[in-house]
């Protein structure tokens, strides 16, 4: 009981911060358009990109292939709760893999 | 040990909620170029024709496992994952036609909700996430050994109830890996659940490719056992090789580990090499000190060595092979493994 208690608890606090962190990571206004607005930039996503993708998907498994951008989009999101990637990481893998 | 895991719990949430929270505009900019591909529904999964020949006897193993992805909008998503298998034995042991049932499951379904950048909140019927061959490597077409480790029984399988987990950089060189869960009781047929809880955590160096980690889970039911589990894997940058391991122990249900080595011939002077990986895997078990509490287990002390080779013919098909000895005081035996894996995905929708 006293674990349930506790997991109650945690889920509380952890709903408390998800709703701040909510409001911190909404997204702010845009200057830039929606790919990097730079060469330089775009470079620079890529390459991280890239790294964190070998890194992290060959963890588990042979990296795959580059999927079709919107199937590339829900598997990521899949791996990020499958295999507990970061925000960032999802970020730079999703950008690496669909550009 | 309630006392310990109930502070574990709260300090899990409490280093949460003290993580500063912010956003750069390098952040927001890359974000956006991100979200620009709308994700959309699709149908994967993996199939899989396994034979496998232990002590002689041999058991037709074919599987198919769709998962199901479907985003409900930007932070929620739904995901499913059912398996059929179908064990076909021959009718008199080493002769006579093959039978067998077809076994149906469903492993997950679950809502995630992407709370921030820190925490995800799953609900419904999740893979237990005890060491990481159950939530990471058992499907067919991602395992590198196809046989279960021995140990796979202990803390494993499915849950039915509440998960907070999330992927945190603490700094470039360190990732904290973490998962707190609480499953209640079900003994509803295909959604069958032990009433547990438990965490995982690991520490991921990326920049090394190394992750550590442990796993606790408490019983909440018949002899309230506890189970205790850690994890080792790495690939070294500069070689295609890949270490893991993953240790268990339970005083009642028993105790034991494997590891196993995989290397792929990438460098290889010959093309054709490239595609091949060679697999290694040894393990032991010792049994606990209540017989029979886990029927999925061995009933006596076991030792297993395995040794194969995995073909990736594309992103999609395997093919493989591999032997395997294992050694009880009740006699030794040979395990034999030849196949196919394939793995899917189908865009249930417009994918451009």
């Amino acid at each position: 009981m006293k674990i349930l208690r506790a997991f109650i608890f945690a889920l509380t606090i952890a709903a408390d911060v998800a709703y701040a962190g909510s409001a911190a990571d909404s997204p702010a206004p845009i200057s830039q358009p929606a790919t990097a607005s730079t060469p330089e930039l775009n470079l620079r996503w890529m390459m991280e990109g890239e790294k964190r993708y070998r890194t992290n998907c060959g963890r588990c498994h042979q990296p795959p292939h580059k999927f079709e951008p919107r199937v590339m989009a829900t598997a990521v999101r899949h791996m990020r709760v499958r295999g507990m990637l970061t925000d960032e990481d999802m970020k730079y893998v999703l950008y690496y893999m669909t550009h | 040990m309630k006392r310990a895991l109930a502070r574990l719990c709260l300090v899990i949430a409490v280093c949460i909620g003290l993580t500063p929270l912010g956003t750069t505009q390098e952040t927001a900019d890359l974000r956006a170029a991100a979200d620009e591909a709308k994700p959309i529904p699709i149908l994967s999964g993996g199939a899989a024709f396994v034979p496998t020949w232990d002590s002689g006897d041999p058991t037709l193993v074919s599987i198919v496992s769709p998962v199901l992805l479907v985003p409900v909008s930007r932070n929620l998503m739904f995901e499913s994952r059912a398996e059929f298998e179908g064990d076909f034995v021959r009718r008199n042991g080493n002769s006579g036609d093959f039978t067998g049932a077809i076994e149906k499951s469903l492993e997950y379904a679950e809502f995630d909700y992407i709370g921030n950048k820190y925490i995800t909140f799953t609900a419904g019927r999740f893979l237990t996430p005890f060491n990481i061959f159950n939530e990471r490597l058992y499907p067919n077409w991602i395992r590198d050994t196809q046989t279960d480790p021995l140990i796979y029984p202990i803390g494993t399988g499915s849950d039915n109830g509440l998960m907070i987990r999330g992927g945190v950089s603490l700094d470039p060189n360190i990732t904290l890996n973490y998962a707190v869960y609480f499953s209640a009781l079900s003994t509803i047929h295909h959604l069958e659940s032990e009433r547990h809880a438990g965490l995982r955590a690991g520490l991921f160096f990326p920049h090394h490719r190394l992750e550590i980690g442990f796993s606790e889970q408490h019983v909440l039911q018949d002899a309230r056992v506890n189970r205790l589990g850690s994890y080792l894997e790495w690939q070294p940058a500069r070689v295609p090789f890949d270490l893991r391991t993953e240790g268990t122990y339970s005083r009642e249900e028993g105790d034991g580990l494997w590891i196993e080595g995989a290397y792929r011939f990438r460098n290889a002077r010959a093309s054709l090499l490239h595609r091949a990986q060679v697999v290694a895997r040894t393990q032991v078990f010792h049994v606990g000190t209540v017989a029979g509490i886990n029927p999925d287990l061995p009933t006596i002390d076991t030792r297993r060595t395995e040794g194969g080779l995995n073909y990736y013919l594309n992103d999609g098909w395997k093919a493989l092979a591999s032997y395997g000895r294992t050694f009880t005081a009740a006699g030794n035996s040979n395990i034999w493994t030849v196949g196919m894996t394939y793995r899917f995905v189908i865009p249930l929708g417009p994918a451009q």
